[in-house]
């Protein structure tokens, strides 16, 4: 009787194994989705609303991203109803709470939670691949998983059997990349960084916050500004949310000295990663043109730098 | 334990059946508090307390390090069950044990050689060696301890070889589009609760396994070889249970001398043809025999009186050479080089000292299991013979991350002492030093500035330095040269770790004598 049981057990557990190697057969076979739609970075804006809207002053991060977002045309312009959202904040490490500023400010991804719930988002999750320390950690310790929590979100530790390959056609430097596959198949992907100082990029903002879902990273340094356009030209990124309620001037992008973290109660909000990004460069001191994934954004037709062109409306509060 | 008769709830079928649960019960347990030993898990008070209880750890460890730690009266409470049931933790509790139990073969086999009772001395002989050993500041024969055993073999093989099994099924069946919602609850629900968030790889994995795989694979010799013959935790219960209260009494009136006990008993203590006679010292409280027996004859009842000497007893030589191995072998393991000089890359984990940790450390990996990266490894000889299995940190593997203690709040014996994490933040555990041969930025007079980047300090020990260098073609090329502040490096390894140039671009060393 034992014997059988056991020569059962084994035959069903070849099923299964026979199971998971067609399984793994088929995808082998290309019929999974083909990646990298040939999708514009950015919906197109309405003429009569703004490219970007900049809000700043004295009041809370929750109020400065809903008057953001509203002069930008309402969440509803980038999330329908039963929309799957995922919100990327930069949570590149877990050493500090938000205060240190190496990690956006958890109540502004908490407000972009309630928007895209109110907006009737199925579903809204949060994200991100920490270079330094556990993600459960670091989630916890910069009060965005409480804040997330709170709002009515997911926090999502990404798993390594949801990484894809990602063909990137339009990349000059890096042709494809390994990156969170639901990152792909989401609905909307909101980009949430935080402005940082870089010591190779000069800036860690919207197009570099991108890394935190890839893989390769190391490989990224070697061309860092044609590379991480080329990421972002694969990545279909409808709204860019910057964080520079407090900015990180010196030691980035890890921190960890209030001397260097700058208050400026400022939001940056635009459909265009590379407009955001551009922005952003001026608060810490910096020309678009000095940030090297950038000017190669802006050469590739990813977006726009020209801020002196676009369409600005700054909300002072 | 009373006499089967006279109980006619516990029947010896019952009795068995209790053993075998509280022996699962007790498995079980060992094995969740091992999970719950991860960073972000259960009260570090708690998870260790397993290392705790085992008398022999503690008391090598108390001999060794000349330190009582309040802890370690916990294993007071395995020595108590021990003088009134004898190895009853053997039988009943022991986590090792019940793997035995679990992976022996059907009684039936025949056993490939009868081996000599001599043999049981064996156990004592490891005993004697450890503790003298210990007199002499060495711990090094802890490795033989069943509980670090066990707990070393699941932290570094059997944990990681499960999460590969369970990741490789996840991301073949993933694909499956059918699939993908359950497999993504259940990947939440065992990450990272029970499995790390990112795959953890530990040296020498395959040599914990087979080390492992050979002490089951002696069951096939005779069930329970491990425990009879070699355990030295069995030796040290095994000598206590000499004065054991409860013991295994043969009802002589009952007795027809069948020897269905001696056939049934799993470490073979009891006689053939002696109408069941057996040694408290092997007995394991199994309560096997009690099931084999035809007309229950056999009891347990109080005794007092010190069980009778056996053969394979330790004699005077045995101990008197026991001390002088021990002697010799501190003797040797203390003329080594490591002895001498430290390996350059000798990294231990946040405040251990050099000059005390082999007599602290018992061996047992929790700092492993603990820490999240897996920059904790095993150490092979960098610590010589003596520090082999002592933890050391290898960048190479992973880093120490700045956000963690864990492996000092883990640690049972504060080998690694429990450091808070603002002052663990500023402990050295080496120092970094710039390849220039190798350095992307240095070498191939390319930017690269990972190592600068991940500097987790305040205020970075790695700093860039732009400079006008000659590349081999003549041309002068600007270059973000890294270099390191000694004075503020805490070695923490995340510059190695992520080092594109296959983590050989700057390495850690050794604090050893370090003028920083």
């Amino acid at each position: 009787m034992r014997q059988l049981n056991r020569r059962d057990f084994l035959r069903r557990a070849a099923l299964g194994l026979g199971g998971s190697a067609a399984g793994w057969l088929l995808s082998a076979c290309g019929l999974s989705v083909p990646s990298a739609l040939p999708t514009p970075l950015a919906p197109t804006p309405k003429p009569d609303l703004p490219y970007l809207v900049v809000a700043r002053g004295a009041a809370e991060p929750e109020e400065l991203v809903k008057r953001a977002l509203a002069a930008l045309g309402g969440i509803e312009r980038f999330v329908k109803p039963g929309n799957d959202v995922i919100i990327k904040p930069n949570i590149s490490v877990g050493y500090y709470g938000y205060q240190y500023a190496a990690t956006t400010n958890p109540w502004v991804v908490a407000t972009l939670v309630r928007l895209c719930k109110g907006a009737g988002a199925r579903r809204v999750r949060v994200m991100d691949f920490p270079f330094g320390g556990l993600a459960e950690e670091a989630y916890t310790r910069t009060d965005i998983k409480g804040q997330t929590l709170a709002a009515g979100g997911e926090m999502e530790v990404m798993s390594s059997m949801k990484f894809t390959k990602l063909e990137l056609p339009k990349g000059r430097d890096l042709r494809s990349c390994t990156v969170y596959g639901d990152i792909m198949k989401a609905d909307v992907v909101i980009d949430v960084p935080i402005a940082k100082q870089h010591s190779l990029a000069q800036l860690s903002c919207g197009m570099k916050n991108l890394m935190g879902i890839m893989i390769e990273r190391q490989s990224m340094h070697f061309n860092i500004g044609q590379r991480t356009a080329d990421l972002a030209s694969g990545i279909p990124l409808k709204l860019t949310v910057v964080d520079a309620i407090r900015i990180l001037r010196e030691n980035g992008p890890t921190g960890g000295n209030l001397n260097d973290v700058q208050k400026i109660d400022t939001i940056i909000a635009s459909a265009d990663v590379v407009a955001a990004d551009s922005y952003a460069a001026t608060l810490l001191g910096l020309r678009p043109q000095d940030v090297s994934y950038i000017k190669a954004a802006t050469a590739m037709g990813l977006g726009r730098s020209d801020l002196a062109g676009m369409k600005i409306e700054e909300i002072r509060i | 334990m009373a006499a089967n008769k006279s109980n006619p709830f516990m029947t010896p079928k019952r009795w068995k059946a209790a053993r075998k649960l509280v022996q699962y019960a007790a498995l079980l347990g060992f094995i969740a508090l091992f999970l719950a030993s991860r960073r972000g898990g259960w009260a570090t008070e708690l998870v260790n307390a397993p290392l705790r209880l085992d008398p022999l750890g503690m008391l090598a460890n108390l001999i060794a390090s000349r330190a009582l730690l309040t802890g370690s009266a916990l294993a007071l409470i395995i020595l108590a069950l021990t003088v009134v049931f004898g190895r009853a933790w053997c039988g009943w509790l022991c986590p090792l044990g019940t793997v035995l139990d679990i992976a022996s073969p059907q009684r039936k086999i025949q056993p490939i050689f009868k081996e000599p009772a001599r043999l049981r001395s064996v156990k004592y002989g490891l005993l004697f060696t450890t503790l003298v050993a210990a007199v002499f500041t060495n711990l090094t024969l802890l490795v033989f301890d069943p509980l670090t055993i066990l707990l070393r073999t699941l932290t570094v093989a059997i944990w990681p070889a499960i999460d590969r099994i369970i990741s490789a099924g996840e991301s073949a069946l993933y694909p499956v589009a059918l699939l993908q919602d359950p497999i993504d609850a259940f990947d939440k629900l065992v990450r990272p609760a029970l499995l790390p968030e990112s795959p953890l790889y530990y040296r020498d994995a395959a040599l914990f396994a087979a080390f492992f795989v050979g002490l089951i694979a002696l069951n096939w010799i005779a069930p329970r070889f491990w425990c009879r013959y070699l355990c030295p935790l069995g030796g040290l219960l095994g000598l206590v249970s000499k004065i054991s209260l409860v013991r295994r009494v043969v009802v002589a009136s009952e007795c027809t001398g069948c020897d269905a006990c001696a056939r049934m008993c799993p470490t073979g203590t009891i006689q053939f043809g002696k109408n069941g006679a057996s040694d408290p010292s092997e007995c394991t409280m199994c309560l096997e025999c009690l099931r084999a027996c035809p007309r229950g004859g056999e009891t347990f009842k109080p005794v007092i009186a010190l069980a009778k000497l056996q053969p394979y007893d330790p004699t005077r030589r045995q101990v008197l050479a026991s001390i002088g191995a021990a002697a010799v072998g501190a003797g040797i393991l203390n003329s080594e080089m490591a002895a001498r000089r430290d390996d350059p890359y000798l990294v231990r984990p946040p405040g251990a000292r050099e000059n005390n940790l082999g007599s602290k450390c018992i061996r047992c990996g929790e700092c492993m299991r603990a820490c999240p990266t897996g920059a904790l490894q095993p150490a092979l000889f960098e610590a010589g013979l003596e520090g082999v299995w002592t933890p050391i940190v290898l960048p190479r593997l992973g880093y120490c991350d700045y956000s963690c203690n864990a492996c000092g709040q883990v640690c049972p014996v504060q080998a690694i002492p429990p450091l808070n994490l603002d002052d663990k933040r500023v402990t050295p555990i080496g120092k970094a030093y710039i390849d220039t041969t190798r350095c992307i930025a240095w070498a191939d007079h390319r930017d690269c500035i990972v190592c600068e980047e991940m500097c987790p300090l305040p205020e970075k020990a790695i700093k860039l330095d732009e400079t006008q260098v000659r590349n081999a073609d003549g041309e002068m090329v600007t270059v973000k040269l890294p270099m390191v502040n000694r004075d503020r490096c805490i070695g923490c390894g995340i510059c190695q770790y992520k080092c594109p140039q296959s983590q050989m671009g700057i390495r850690v060393f050794t604090l050893g004598a370090s003028p920083f």
